[in-house]
């Protein structure tokens, strides 16, 4: 070996590496350089810094040329990344096009991705809900997947170490389904919202209505200060980012708090290609990378590998990691790699009316909404359909204005609406179970531009989850009747899995490395100094919006995996 | 796509003061009289009256872009045979082309199309209509001066008594 290639090779060698830095890479990048370690965070996509890079951040609503309308050169071109509710002209800089990453649908899958320094962290929809031991006990108790090697009581203390920092609002309700945080104070309810809440409680002892948990700074601490970030202001167009870091992304909080440590190596257009596994020393020593814009590879090196290119892409990473020990795909010795993958069911929702609280109406706007925590199947086994769902619940206060003149008549009208009565609706957001015939695997023939397989995903409903969308249209049916809501009207989109953008799985945690890719450490079983703590890894997916799972679960990997090091055990 | 510009401009673009107008030079699917002609039956739309109307502020022009833009293509033709055709349905109603009509003469052809068992017609008026609505209530004017547009509400009270006279936001 040459000078030169010592040289580069030391050049490109840091502690510690992490692919991603969407909200669980944000959290890898910060925790790793927090403690020391020099790290490179590799983003397959474009730098986006905090404020500068939030293009449409303060443009008008008037100055949206089509006034957030998507053009239909735009459309036609992306059928699918337009599905996504967040994709409008003011966000389209932030999600992935069509034609620029593609994929195979061997079953039909919208898949939502956001290539950029803070990946999809940008425009989330800020939901922050825990996981209790009911979640985490489902699969052993109700007999799909594997036992979770980890309870409540192995993450609580991580959920509170991110909470305090991410910054998270919300109530103290006492729920054993939703354990409490490290709340904010929370936002506030409207009256009709309030109205529902106390006629569910007369009924129903074990179903809730709280105000959601949100990743919103709703009372700035100290450590928010610290970030240079502030009080939300509820301008609710959070998914063009927010010059006030009013809600945690990986651009707001984590990226640049690692950055400040001096210890960060931050390289955008840097698509990860593999990791590269040394057959002699029994590890993981690097990745490579193909830069996005030169298409040329580059090896880099690290004693520990944080994996976070969000769930489906860690599981392409693996799979395309091949070595003679490891022939199908990096750690998998068990075959479950890329397989059991599940999502969560948003197919169905529910909306009403209600002309009550005429004397009340609403001022401002709120960028959250209330949550009805899961109450079926909790205790027990109780309906024709293993495990339940969340929901989604909000009421407003509609206006209007007759349009039927033409002329000073219109205008007069346009210019003074008057207020209608209360519209409510809620979504559904059910728990799907993991099975081997919902996977993701490599295409054997097609790639992507940077010369890797495509992935072919091939995941779908089953007969489970269309019993669970009729039995959340009859119970919340039956909810807003309780109410006195009028009008109600169920429907199930029949949208295909994946606009949720909640995929999970395929890299799962357990107890056994023969069912299992991952221990209790998010750490590979066969592969001790590779750590993948996105949603990827998750054994289950339960009913909770998962990203704060990821991050508590990311902040406590970090944690061992650096405290391993210090041992020599990685 | 400002996406791939990103990493290339130095500036943030908003702080470039850029107005609507000047990103995109706006594809041209009207002739500048049938432009002309669309200015005068926004206006009948949304006059001016003590505030300004929907010509003055610009609504045709907003109309013609969104059509241009984001509308399915069979929307154009129908937006410029319907113009097309409004000159020669004035001079049956009231014996002169549509501009030269007075506001009464002008409004009751629109009611009139407005009521039509032509389907074309119909459609030409709805689509119009629509959008003249929409550009007018999201136009910097009535947003900043009548509606009272609230960018940054810093709040959201859930439980506010009924004020007699409220006007509601919008996103």
């Amino acid at each position: 070996m040459s000078y030169f290639n010592i040289d580069a090779q030391a050049l490109n060698t840091y502690d510690a590496i992490v692919i991603g830095s969407g909200i669980s890479g944000g959290w890898a990048a910060k925790e790793l350089t927090g403690k020391g370690l020099r790290t490179l965070v590799l983003e397959r996509g474009r730098d986006v810094r905090h404020i500068t890079d939030y293009p449409t951040t303060n443009t008008q609503p008037w100055e949206f040329e089509h006034r957030n309308q998507l053009r239909r050169e735009v459309k036609e071109a992306n059928p699918i990344i337009s599905k996504c509710y967040a994709f409008y002209e003011g966000t389209e800089q932030f999600f992935v096009k069509d034609a620029e990453h593609p994929y195979i649908q061997e079953k039909p899958f919208d898949w939502i991705r956001g290539y950029q320094v803070g990946g999809k962290s940008l425009m989330w929809a800020r939901q922050t809900q825990r996981w209790s031991d009911f979640d985490f006990e489902g699969p052993a108790r109700d007999g799909f997947a594997v036992d979770w090697p980890i309870r409540y009581a192995d993450i609580a203390p991580w959920y509170s170490y991110v909470e305090r920092f991410a910054g998270i609002s919300g109530n103290k309700d006492g729920l054993a389904t939703l354990p409490d945080g490290e709340f904010l104070p929370p936002h506030e309810w409207n009256c009709v919202e309030k109205h529902f809440q106390k006629k569910v409680a007369g009924k129903y002892k074990d179903r809730h209505v709280i105000m959601g948990r949100a990743a919103h700074i709703t009372k700035p601490q100290q450590v928010h200060y610290d970030q240079g970030r502030a009080q939300c202001q509820h301008r609710t167009i959070c998914e063009r980012g927010c010059p006030f870091g009013g809600y945690f992304s990986s651009n707001s909080s984590t990226i640049p708090w690692a950055a400040k440590t001096g210890k960060m190596t931050l390289r955008p257009n840097s698509v990860v290609h593999s990791i590269i596994y040394d057959e002699k020393k029994g590890r993981a020593t690097g990745v490579r990378v193909v830069d996005s814009q030169t298409k040329k590879m580059t090896e880099y090196y690290a004693r520990i590998i944080f994996l976070n290119a969000a769930a489906l892409n860690s599981n392409l990473v693996l799979l395309n990691s091949t070595s003679t020990r490891f022939p199908n795909g990096l750690g998998n010795d068990s075959g479950v790699l890329g397989k059991y993958a599940a999502f969560h069911n948003y197919r169905a929702g529910i909306s009403a009316e209600y002309d009550g609280e005429l004397d009340s109406t609403t001022d401002g706007r709120r960028p959250n909404s209330p949550y009805i925590p899961r109450f079926r199947n909790v205790l027990k086994q109780e309906t024709n359909f293993l495990r339940g769902y969340a929901a989604g619940f909000s009421a407003g206060r509609s206006s209007y204005s007759d349009q039927n003149a033409v002329g000073a008549d219109l205008k007069q009208s346009l210019l003074n609406p008057k207020l209608g009565g209360w519209y409510v609706g809620s979504h559904m957001m059910g728990e799907t179970i993991p099975k081997e015939s919902n996977y993701v695997a490599l295409d054997s023939s097609l790639k992507d531009p940077f010369g890797i397989p495509q992935l072919k995903i091939a995941i779908a409903y089953d007969d489970n989850d269309d019993k669970m969308v009729k039995d959340y249209q009859e119970q919340l049916t039956e909810m807003f009747t309780e109410a006195g809501f009028k009008n109600i009207r169920v429907r199930d989109s029949h949208a295909s899995p994946g606009l949720d953008i909640h995929e999970m799985g395929g890299v799962r945690m357990g107890k056994d490395p023969k069912t299992s890719m991952l221990n209790k450490w998010n750490q590979l079983h066969a592969v001790k100094n590779v750590f993948v703590t996105d949603g990827s890894c998750m054994t289950s997916t339960s009913t909770q919006n998962p990203s704060l799972t990821y991050m508590a679960l990311t902040a406590r990997a970090a944690d061992y995996a650096v405290k391993a090091m210090k041992k020599g055990l990685v | 796509m400002a996406g791939a510009l990103g990493g290339l401009v130095s500036l943030p673009a908003w702080a470039n003061g850029w107005t609507a107008e000047t990103v995109h030079s706006p594809q041209q699917i009207l002739s500048r009289s049938q432009t002309d002609l669309l200015a005068e039956f926004v206006e009948t739309i949304i006059p001016t009256t003590d505030t300004p109307g929907a010509k003055a502020l610009n609504v045709h022009q907003f109309v013609q872009k969104m059509v241009a833009d984001c509308y399915p293509k069979p929307s154009q033709e129908t937006l410029q045979k319907g113009l097309d055709s409004l000159d020669g349905l004035a001079k049956t109603s009231f014996g002169k082309p549509f501009a030269d009509g007075n506001t009464a003469q002008r409004t009751a052809l629109l009611t009139q199309l407005s009521k039509s068992s032509d389907t074309a017609q119909k459609d030409f008026y709805s689509l119009v209509k629509g959008l003249t609505v929409r550009g007018y209530m999201t136009s910097e004017y009535v947003m900043t001066n009548l509606t009272h547009y609230q960018f940054i509400p810093g709040h959201y009270y859930g439980c506010v008594p009924v004020q007699p006279k409220a006007v509601s936001q919008t996103k």
